[in-house]
């Protein structure tokens, strides 16, 4: 008997549908289509997966465990939650979490409120306030190590130019980070310093874009300068506004230089925010499993924030 | 008292270096038969953080190199990252490296969980090792930190950081009537007297209070852990632990510049350099800066033994020293490297050519050299390094090199700088830190 060729195996299955116009059956074109989608999806997801989701999945794996390099066979999964439970227990890292709410919060809206102030200020178009806004952006542009390194000078009473100043106005203050009292909200300034031409740059660019239109409009009814950036310029704004906040409050969580340089968390822990913590536990201590953890209700945390943020500023958004 | 190490000249040291020298070319340490070397065709990665030291060992490297046939491949990351890397590295198995500085603080941990060779078989042979290399001229102070239970050495030390006391501006103290204080009450009677007085701030220590503050709490008769290494049990809530936190936290505050929690370890130490502090215990190589040229207190600056309280003398002694992973591929070489680093010839060379002086080599020690360059203003700096060093050979510095001393070290950060900055008193400062240290010690699977 001769072999069954495509063509006797089309014959029993009958005619099939054409698509209009191709004259190709749907079902294969799909399947093409389909199996073209993974080939072409296959090399980006194999990456993604080697670079994200392999370390992603350590870090979840390894936080149900004591996992510490001194202690061999502590890559043990019986009491999966215990890194957890300790967290939650644990004064240092309540604390930190109440240090890094504080710390974000207000960086967050200082550099907020400053990046927007100065962007408003900038707005118009001049080859001067061009220069100038070049020079607000050298803070954000320099290395973070750089950045601490100037506000430790500035904040070290020996040799800072500020305290000598304030002294010769009859003002003298004393060490900021050595005080348990102002030590995070000098990191605060510092980072503020450092971070808030972000937002200035954010805002500019969304202010420019705000259409000409209604802006003359309302000049026109005789809006003041703020009724016009209340009533026009914000609305058109408000969108780009939530994405930095957002990106400055993800950011913010990852403090650290500023940290490590000029207070080491001190004095007695008072700067001591969440990832710096995790970094002491898992690096000074070893405490791999328990760092993991602490990175995991991080991870999580900014997850429900940017969610809970991102559809409050969602909902914001003009209409265009 | 201290016992007088075994007298070597330099002639003979530097006649000594030249026939090892010698010797390097012919066939006992490098070239074998047919004019091929010991160590051809061997790459050595060898591994020290960031230092004068192991700056100054790098210049040598090309005469190893030559001598032997290897080839070497040296890093030296700053202090933290070598750490954290050979920390990993080591408790992965990893034998990327053949030779390894054992630091001190994580002497415990990587010697204690086996991650590094004994050195003691090699030590014995003597086909592995030169005839002169003597091991026992090794201050018991400074090998102490790389000892493992059974007494097996895991590193050869290259520096012992000793604590002594130093003054900067030592005519202040004289004027006030004081002279170098051997006691905490002279201490604080003299801090005392020199406030207020116009000149620099009386005292100052880096804020580094896990390694600041033990000596004081032994001095004062309290302890860390109850009987380190075996019974690990936290002992910071006792009364002599309060009483000295108390005692050490007062004289920050009442004597310390502004800020003085913020300073780090260099800023005490070029602090020493301007006179902007006056007195501070402190290591021994921050402390001999003072007497740099370019230091402003060179003709004014002091040195003495780190101070007693009412139980004694406890200074710190912290040793570094090259050692092997216990994965390392090419042992014979990596102690081969070793030796020739840790030679009494290169050593000598290093001091004589770099004036390298933190050596942990008794005979070094002796030398009527090492002794003139370590005297400052009439102190006998040289002596004091080795009283310092007999001192921590009894063994009371143990309790930094057991694994889990890092979180208590961080314990002691935070309790100081809450007392300082006067957001908890003494006592609830170290009873929060003994809290916290049982918690860490629980964490850490230590059994109390």
């Amino acid at each position: 008997m001769a072999a069954e060729t495509p063509l006797d195996r089309a014959a029993a299955v009958g005619p099939v549908p054409r698509v209009p116009h191709l004259g190709v059956a749907p079902r294969g074109w799909a399947q093409v289509q389909r199996r073209a989608l993974r080939w072409g999806l296959a090399p980006a997801l194999t990456v993604l997966a080697l670079v994200t989701l392999a370390p992603a999945i350590w870090l979840i794996v390894s936080s149900l465990t004591p996992l510490t390099p001194t202690r061999p066979g502590s890559l043990d999964f019986s009491q999966p939650w215990q890194n957890y439970e300790q967290a939650f227990t644990s004064p240092e890292f309540v604390r930190s979490v109440w240090v890094q709410v504080k710390l974000s919060l207000v960086t967050v809206v200082l550099q907020l409120l400053i990046g927007l102030g100065i962007a408003l200020l900038l707005e118009r178009p001049s080859r001067l306030l061009e220069t100038v806004r070049t020079g607000f952006l050298i803070p954000m542009v320099l290395p973070p190590i750089v950045v601490a390194l100037i506000w430790k000078v500035l904040y070290t009473p020996a040799i800072s130019p500020l305290h000598s100043l304030a002294a010769f106005f009859g003002v003298p203050f004393h060490s900021l980070i050595a005080n348990a009292d102002t030590a995070i909200w000098a990191i605060a300034v510092a980072d503020t310093w450092e971070w808030f031409p972000f937002t200035m740059l954010m805002a500019l660019a969304a202010l420019q874009m705000v259409p000409k239109e209604p802006q003359e409009a309302a000049r026109i009814d005789g809006a003041s300068a703020i009724q016009l950036f209340w009533y026009v310029k914000l609305p058109y704004i408000r969108g780009t506004l939530v994405v930095a906040v957002l990106f400055r409050l993800i950011d913010s969580i990852k403090a650290f230089p500023l940290i490590y340089i000029l207070t080491d968390g001190g004095p007695g822990g008072a700067t001591e925010v969440t990832n710096y913590y995790a970094f002491v536990q898992t690096f000074n201590f070893a405490y791999w499993g328990y760092g993991a953890a602490i990175a995991m209700l991080l991870v999580a945390g900014m997850f429900i924030l940017s969610l809970f943020i991102s559809r409050a500023g969602g909902g914001m958004m003009i209409d265009e | 008292m201290t016992s007088r190490p075994p007298k070597l000249r330099r002639r003979s040291l530097l006649t000594g270096a030249a026939a090892a020298t010698g010797l390097l070319v012919l066939p006992g340490r490098a070239s074998a038969q047919g004019g091929n070397k010991k160590l051809d065709g061997v790459t050595l990665h060898v591994a020290c953080f960031s230092h004068t030291y192991s700056e100054f060992l790098r210049s040598y490297l090309p005469e190893f190199e030559q001598a032997t046939g290897a080839k070497v491949t040296y890093e030296t990351p700053a202090f933290p990252i070598y750490n954290q890397r050979m920390d990993i590295e080591l408790s992965t198995g990893s034998a990327a490296h053949d030779v390894i500085n054992v630091t001190f603080i994580y002497s415990g941990r990587w010697v204690g969980a086996g991650w590094t060779t004994p050195l003691d078989d090699f030590i014995k042979d003597h086909k592995k090792t030169p005839e002169d290399f003597d091991v026992a001229d090794f201050l018991p102070g400074a090998t102490a930190a790389f000892k493992d239970k059974q007494s097996r050495l895991h590193g050869i030390p290259w520096i012992a950081d000793a604590q002594q006391a130093g003054a900067t501006r030592y005519d202040l103290i004289e004027q006030a009537g004081f002279k170098q204080p051997d006691t905490f009450d002279a201490m604080s009677e003299m801090l005392k007297a020199l406030k207020g007085k116009g000149g620099p701030a009386p005292f100052a220590t880096e804020n580094h209070y896990g390694w600041q503050f033990p000596p004081y709490l032994l001095a004062f008769g309290g302890l860390i852990f109850r009987q380190p290494p075996d019974d690990l049990h936290p002992m910071l809530d006792t009364p002599e632990a309060i009483h000295a936190a108390e005692f050490f936290s007062n004289m920050l505050r009442e004597y310390g510049p502004d800020g003085v929690l913020s300073y780090t370890y260099d800023q005490v130490a070029q602090a020493l350099k301007d006179g902007s502090i006056n007195y501070s215990t402190n290591n021994e190589t921050f402390l001999v800066r003072m007497a740099e040229p370019d230091s402003k207190v060179a003709k004014t600056c002091a040195l003495s033994l780190m101070p007693a309280g009412p139980a004694g003398r406890f200074p710190n002694v912290a040793s570094h020293g090259w050692g092997m992973p216990a994965a390392a591929r090419n042992k014979d070489a990596s102690w081969e490297f070793i030796t020739w680093a840790m030679s009494k010839q290169l050593l000598l060379r290093m001091f004589d050519d770099k004036g390298y002086s933190s050596v942990t080599r008794a005979s070094m020690i002796a030398l009527p050299e090492f002794k003139q360059k370590l005297t400052i203003n009439g102190f006998d700096g040289a002596q004091i390094y080795r009283d310092t060093l007999d001192l921590a050979g009894k063994g009371y510095t143990v309790y930094r090199t057991v694994p889990p001393y890092p979180p208590i070290d961080r314990e002691l950060d935070i309790a100081i700088q809450n007392i300082v900055s006067q957001q908890m008193s003494a006592k609830e400062a170290m009873q929060r830190a003994q809290q916290n240290a049982l918690r860490a010690l629980q964490q850490a699977g230590i059994k109390l």
